[in-house]
Protein backbone atom coordinates (compact mmCIF):
# COMPACT_ATOMS: atom_id res chain seq x y z
CA UNK A 1 0.00 0.00 0.00
CA UNK A 2 2.05 3.16 -1.38
CA UNK A 3 1.19 7.23 -0.04
CA UNK A 4 -1.69 7.55 -2.75
CA UNK A 5 -3.56 4.27 -1.21
CA UNK A 6 -3.19 5.34 2.09
CA UNK A 7 -4.19 8.66 1.38
CA UNK A 8 -7.23 7.60 0.18
CA UNK A 9 -8.15 5.46 2.68
CA UNK A 10 -8.24 7.77 5.26
CA UNK A 11 -11.30 9.94 3.16
CA UNK A 12 -13.08 7.06 2.48
CA UNK A 13 -12.03 5.55 6.68
CA UNK A 14 -13.53 9.83 7.29
CA UNK A 15 -16.73 9.02 4.42
CA UNK A 16 -17.39 5.85 6.03
CA UNK A 17 -17.78 7.16 9.53
CA UNK A 18 -20.05 10.31 8.81
CA UNK A 19 -22.33 7.74 7.21
CA UNK A 20 -22.10 5.38 10.25
CA UNK A 21 -22.76 7.69 12.47
CA UNK A 22 -25.68 8.47 9.86
CA UNK A 23 -26.95 5.22 10.23
CA UNK A 24 -26.47 4.92 13.77
CA UNK A 25 -28.74 8.06 13.89
CA UNK A 26 -31.98 5.83 12.68
CA UNK A 27 -31.98 3.51 15.29
CA UNK A 28 -34.70 3.49 17.26
CA UNK A 29 -33.93 5.70 21.04
CA UNK A 30 -30.50 6.66 19.40
CA UNK A 31 -28.19 9.43 21.37
CA UNK A 32 -26.48 10.40 18.11
CA UNK A 33 -28.58 12.75 15.64
CA UNK A 34 -28.52 13.02 12.16
CA UNK A 35 -26.79 14.96 10.53
CA UNK A 36 -29.52 17.30 9.49
CA UNK A 37 -30.23 17.82 13.04
CA UNK A 38 -27.04 18.76 13.66
CA UNK A 39 -26.91 21.39 10.99
CA UNK A 40 -30.33 22.72 11.98
CA UNK A 41 -29.19 23.16 15.73
CA UNK A 42 -25.98 25.45 14.70
CA UNK A 43 -28.27 27.16 12.14
CA UNK A 44 -30.31 28.31 14.74
CA UNK A 45 -26.95 30.66 16.14
CA UNK A 46 -26.43 33.35 13.67
CA UNK A 47 -22.49 33.33 14.18
CA UNK A 48 -22.83 29.52 13.47
CA UNK A 49 -25.25 30.33 10.71
CA UNK A 50 -23.03 32.76 8.22
CA UNK A 51 -19.75 30.52 8.97
CA UNK A 52 -21.75 27.44 7.74
CA UNK A 53 -22.86 29.42 4.63
CA UNK A 54 -19.78 31.05 4.14
CA UNK A 55 -18.23 27.79 4.13
CA UNK A 56 -20.97 26.62 1.50
CA UNK A 57 -19.96 29.38 -0.70
CA UNK A 58 -16.31 28.69 -0.72
CA UNK A 59 -16.55 25.06 -1.21
CA UNK A 60 -18.40 26.83 -4.74
CA UNK A 61 -15.52 29.21 -5.24
CA UNK A 62 -12.77 26.43 -4.03
CA UNK A 63 -14.01 24.20 -6.83
CA UNK A 64 -15.36 26.49 -9.55
CA UNK A 65 -13.90 30.07 -9.45
CA UNK A 66 -10.22 31.69 -9.79
CA UNK B 1 -18.89 67.18 19.91
CA UNK B 2 -19.83 65.61 16.31
CA UNK B 3 -15.71 64.63 16.78
CA UNK B 4 -16.12 63.39 19.80
CA UNK B 5 -19.13 61.08 18.70
CA UNK B 6 -17.49 59.96 15.81
CA UNK B 7 -14.41 58.80 17.30
CA UNK B 8 -16.87 56.68 20.01
CA UNK B 9 -18.38 55.38 17.06
CA UNK B 10 -15.12 54.31 15.21
CA UNK B 11 -13.97 52.54 18.94
CA UNK B 12 -17.30 50.89 19.43
CA UNK B 13 -16.61 49.12 15.68
CA UNK B 14 -13.23 48.38 16.77
CA UNK B 15 -13.63 47.06 20.17
CA UNK B 16 -16.63 44.88 18.12
CA UNK B 17 -14.33 43.92 16.02
CA UNK B 18 -11.43 42.78 18.30
CA UNK B 19 -14.44 41.05 20.51
CA UNK B 20 -15.73 38.79 17.31
CA UNK B 21 -12.05 38.18 15.84
CA UNK B 22 -11.37 36.32 19.09
CA UNK B 23 -14.39 33.83 18.58
CA UNK B 24 -13.16 30.27 17.39
CA UNK B 25 -15.54 29.94 14.41
CA UNK B 26 -14.08 33.21 13.24
CA UNK B 27 -10.43 31.98 13.98
CA UNK B 28 -11.33 29.26 11.86
CA UNK B 29 -12.75 30.78 8.89
CA UNK B 30 -9.29 32.79 9.07
CA UNK B 31 -7.21 29.99 8.50
CA UNK B 32 -9.34 28.65 6.10
CA UNK B 33 -8.65 31.69 3.72
CA UNK B 34 -4.87 31.73 4.62
CA UNK B 35 -4.51 28.26 3.66
CA UNK B 36 -7.05 28.91 0.68
CA UNK B 37 -4.61 32.37 -0.68
CA UNK B 38 -1.45 30.29 0.25
CA UNK B 39 -2.83 27.59 -2.32
CA UNK B 40 -3.11 29.76 -5.22
CA UNK B 41 -6.06 31.20 -4.95
CA UNK B 42 -5.92 34.50 -3.61
CA UNK B 43 -9.61 35.53 -4.45
CA UNK B 44 -11.13 32.93 -2.89
CA UNK B 45 -8.93 33.31 0.29
CA UNK B 46 -9.70 37.13 -0.11
CA UNK B 47 -13.11 36.64 -0.03
CA UNK B 48 -13.11 34.59 2.19
CA UNK B 49 -11.20 36.83 4.75
CA UNK B 50 -13.62 39.53 4.12
CA UNK B 51 -16.75 37.51 4.82
CA UNK B 52 -14.70 36.60 8.23
CA UNK B 53 -14.00 40.37 9.04
CA UNK B 54 -17.99 41.18 8.28
CA UNK B 55 -19.30 38.33 10.68
CA UNK B 56 -16.38 39.05 13.27
CA UNK B 57 -17.72 42.58 13.48
CA UNK B 58 -21.24 41.66 13.70
CA UNK B 59 -20.70 38.89 16.27
CA UNK B 60 -18.64 41.22 18.40
CA UNK B 61 -21.16 43.50 18.36
CA UNK B 62 -24.06 41.65 19.04
CA UNK B 63 -22.07 40.03 22.00
CA UNK B 64 -21.30 43.37 23.40
CA UNK B 65 -25.11 44.17 23.48
CA UNK B 66 -26.30 41.25 24.72
CA UNK B 67 -24.08 41.79 27.53
CA UNK B 68 -25.41 45.12 28.52
CA UNK B 69 -28.99 44.07 27.57
CA UNK B 70 -28.66 40.24 28.75
CA UNK B 71 -30.71 39.18 25.83
CA UNK B 72 -29.46 36.26 23.30
CA UNK B 73 -28.58 37.94 20.25
CA UNK B 74 -27.36 35.23 18.98
CA UNK B 75 -30.54 33.59 18.48
CA UNK B 76 -31.35 33.21 14.72
CA UNK B 77 -34.54 31.32 15.21
CA UNK B 78 -38.02 32.87 16.61
CA UNK B 79 -41.25 31.00 17.24
CA UNK B 80 -43.86 30.98 14.22
CA UNK B 81 -46.21 34.09 14.92
CA UNK B 82 -44.41 34.80 17.97
CA UNK B 83 -44.73 38.62 17.21
CA UNK B 84 -46.56 38.62 13.87
CA UNK B 85 -43.77 38.88 11.14
CA UNK B 86 -42.58 37.22 7.87
CA UNK B 87 -44.96 33.92 6.92
CA UNK B 88 -47.42 34.98 9.98
CA UNK B 89 -48.17 37.85 7.95
CA UNK B 90 -48.09 36.45 4.75
CA UNK B 91 -51.03 34.67 3.08
CA UNK B 92 -50.47 30.80 2.80
CA UNK B 93 -49.72 29.54 -1.00
CA UNK B 94 -52.23 27.33 -2.50
CA UNK B 95 -51.30 24.21 -3.40
CA UNK B 96 -51.37 25.20 -7.11
CA UNK B 97 -48.96 27.83 -6.48
CA UNK B 98 -46.46 25.85 -4.65
CA UNK B 99 -46.85 23.58 -7.21
CA UNK B 100 -45.66 26.63 -9.63
CA UNK B 101 -43.12 28.07 -7.62
CA UNK B 102 -41.18 24.67 -6.84
CA UNK B 103 -41.37 23.92 -10.75
CA UNK B 104 -39.93 27.26 -11.30
CA UNK B 105 -37.19 26.95 -8.63
CA UNK B 106 -36.41 23.70 -10.03
CA UNK B 107 -35.92 25.07 -13.50
CA UNK B 108 -33.52 27.89 -12.39
CA UNK B 109 -31.54 25.41 -10.46
CA UNK B 110 -31.41 23.28 -14.06
CA UNK B 111 -30.72 26.44 -16.21
CA UNK B 112 -27.73 27.39 -13.40
CA UNK B 113 -25.95 23.68 -13.54
CA UNK B 114 -26.51 23.48 -17.57
CA UNK B 115 -25.09 26.70 -18.07
CA UNK B 116 -22.60 27.10 -15.34
CA UNK B 117 -21.41 23.96 -15.96
CA UNK B 118 -20.56 24.71 -19.34
CA UNK B 119 -18.11 27.10 -17.93
CA UNK B 120 -14.57 26.25 -18.07
CA UNK B 121 -13.15 25.81 -14.19
CA UNK B 122 -11.91 28.79 -12.96
CA UNK B 123 -12.75 30.80 -15.75
CA UNK B 124 -14.17 34.39 -15.09
CA UNK B 125 -17.80 33.60 -16.25
CA UNK B 126 -17.75 30.59 -13.83
CA UNK B 127 -16.32 33.25 -10.81
CA UNK B 128 -19.20 35.22 -11.72
CA UNK B 129 -21.45 32.72 -11.50
CA UNK B 130 -20.31 30.58 -8.45
CA UNK B 131 -19.37 34.23 -6.63
CA UNK B 132 -23.01 35.76 -7.55
CA UNK B 133 -24.94 32.97 -5.92
CA UNK B 134 -22.26 32.36 -3.08
CA UNK B 135 -23.03 36.13 -1.87
CA UNK B 136 -26.51 36.25 -2.51
CA UNK B 137 -27.23 33.10 -0.38
CA UNK B 138 -25.07 34.69 2.50
CA UNK B 139 -26.80 37.60 2.62
CA UNK B 140 -30.14 36.38 2.72
CA UNK B 141 -28.67 33.51 5.40
CA UNK B 142 -27.62 36.80 7.36
CA UNK B 143 -30.64 37.78 8.11
CA UNK B 144 -31.73 34.72 9.51
CA UNK B 145 -33.75 32.03 8.56
CA UNK B 146 -36.71 32.45 5.38
CA UNK B 147 -39.71 31.44 8.05
CA UNK B 148 -39.87 31.65 12.03
CA UNK B 149 -39.06 28.06 13.59
CA UNK B 150 -38.77 27.63 17.19
CA UNK B 151 -35.10 26.23 17.98
CA UNK B 152 -35.08 22.59 18.02
CA UNK B 153 -33.54 21.30 21.24
CA UNK B 154 -29.69 21.00 21.91
CA UNK B 155 -28.66 17.23 20.33
CA UNK B 156 -26.86 15.05 23.01
CA UNK B 157 -22.85 15.95 23.84
CA UNK B 158 -21.76 12.50 23.20
CA UNK B 159 -24.05 13.11 19.62
CA UNK B 160 -22.58 16.76 18.79
CA UNK B 161 -18.61 15.48 19.64
CA UNK B 162 -19.32 12.19 17.44
CA UNK B 163 -20.39 14.42 14.56
CA UNK B 164 -17.58 17.17 15.39
CA UNK B 165 -14.73 14.70 15.45
CA UNK B 166 -15.97 13.04 11.80
CA UNK B 167 -16.07 16.62 10.85
CA UNK B 168 -12.55 17.70 11.51
CA UNK B 169 -10.58 14.36 11.00
CA UNK B 170 -11.81 15.40 7.50
CA UNK B 171 -10.54 18.93 7.20
CA UNK B 172 -7.04 17.39 8.83
CA UNK B 173 -7.08 14.71 6.70
CA UNK B 174 -7.19 17.14 3.81
CA UNK B 175 -4.79 19.73 5.64
CA UNK B 176 -2.17 17.01 6.08
CA UNK B 177 -2.14 16.04 1.97
CA UNK B 178 -2.29 19.79 1.14
CA UNK B 179 0.78 20.41 3.35
CA UNK B 180 2.43 17.47 1.86
CA UNK B 181 1.86 18.37 -1.83
CA UNK B 182 5.61 19.82 -3.42
CA UNK B 183 4.53 23.31 -2.97
CA UNK B 184 1.42 24.63 -1.95
CA UNK B 185 0.29 25.22 -5.26
CA UNK B 186 1.44 22.01 -7.41
CA UNK B 187 -0.85 18.39 -6.66
CA UNK B 188 0.72 15.89 -5.33
CA UNK B 189 -0.36 12.44 -6.82
CA UNK B 190 1.00 10.92 -3.50
CA UNK B 191 -0.94 12.85 -1.25
CA UNK B 192 -3.60 14.27 -3.22
CA UNK B 193 -6.28 16.63 -1.80
CA UNK B 194 -9.97 16.28 -2.37
CA UNK B 195 -9.46 18.90 -5.58
CA UNK B 196 -7.04 16.91 -6.74
CA UNK B 197 -9.34 13.82 -6.48
CA UNK B 198 -11.90 15.58 -8.38
CA UNK B 199 -9.72 17.26 -11.10
CA UNK B 200 -10.58 14.27 -13.68
CA UNK B 201 -13.91 14.95 -13.02
CA UNK B 202 -14.60 18.20 -13.17
CA UNK B 203 -12.77 18.32 -16.23
CA UNK B 204 -15.71 17.40 -18.61
CA UNK B 205 -18.71 19.20 -18.63
CA UNK B 206 -21.68 16.66 -17.13
CA UNK B 207 -19.08 16.07 -14.07
CA UNK B 208 -19.10 19.92 -13.26
CA UNK B 209 -22.84 20.49 -13.91
CA UNK B 210 -23.05 16.85 -11.39
CA UNK B 211 -21.52 18.90 -8.56
CA UNK B 212 -22.78 22.35 -9.31
CA UNK B 213 -26.26 20.42 -8.64
CA UNK B 214 -24.89 18.75 -5.49
CA UNK B 215 -23.64 22.05 -4.46
CA UNK B 216 -27.11 23.93 -5.15
CA UNK B 217 -28.83 21.30 -3.07
CA UNK B 218 -26.72 21.15 -0.26
CA UNK B 219 -26.94 25.22 -0.17
CA UNK B 220 -30.82 24.81 -0.38
CA UNK B 221 -30.83 22.39 2.52
CA UNK B 222 -29.03 25.29 4.43
CA UNK B 223 -30.76 27.99 3.57
CA UNK B 224 -34.06 26.37 4.45
CA UNK B 225 -32.93 25.62 8.17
Amino acid sequence: MNSHDVTITGYLVVLAAGVTLQLLSRRPGSRIPPFGAVITWAMGSRTLRVAILVGWAWLGLHFFAR
Amino acid sequence: MRDQEATRTRSGHAIALLVGLRMPVVIILLLIAAFTAASGKPLDGLLMMIAAVCLAWDAGRRSRQAAETGDDLDQAYQDPGADGTATSVAPPLSRRQRVLLAAAWLAAALVYVLVVGSFIRYSWPATVAVLGLGTVVVAVGWRGPRRPRARPARPSRIGLLLWLAVILAGCLWELQALLQQPTMTASSYTHPTVSTLTDPMLAGWGGRALLLAVWLLFGWFLVER
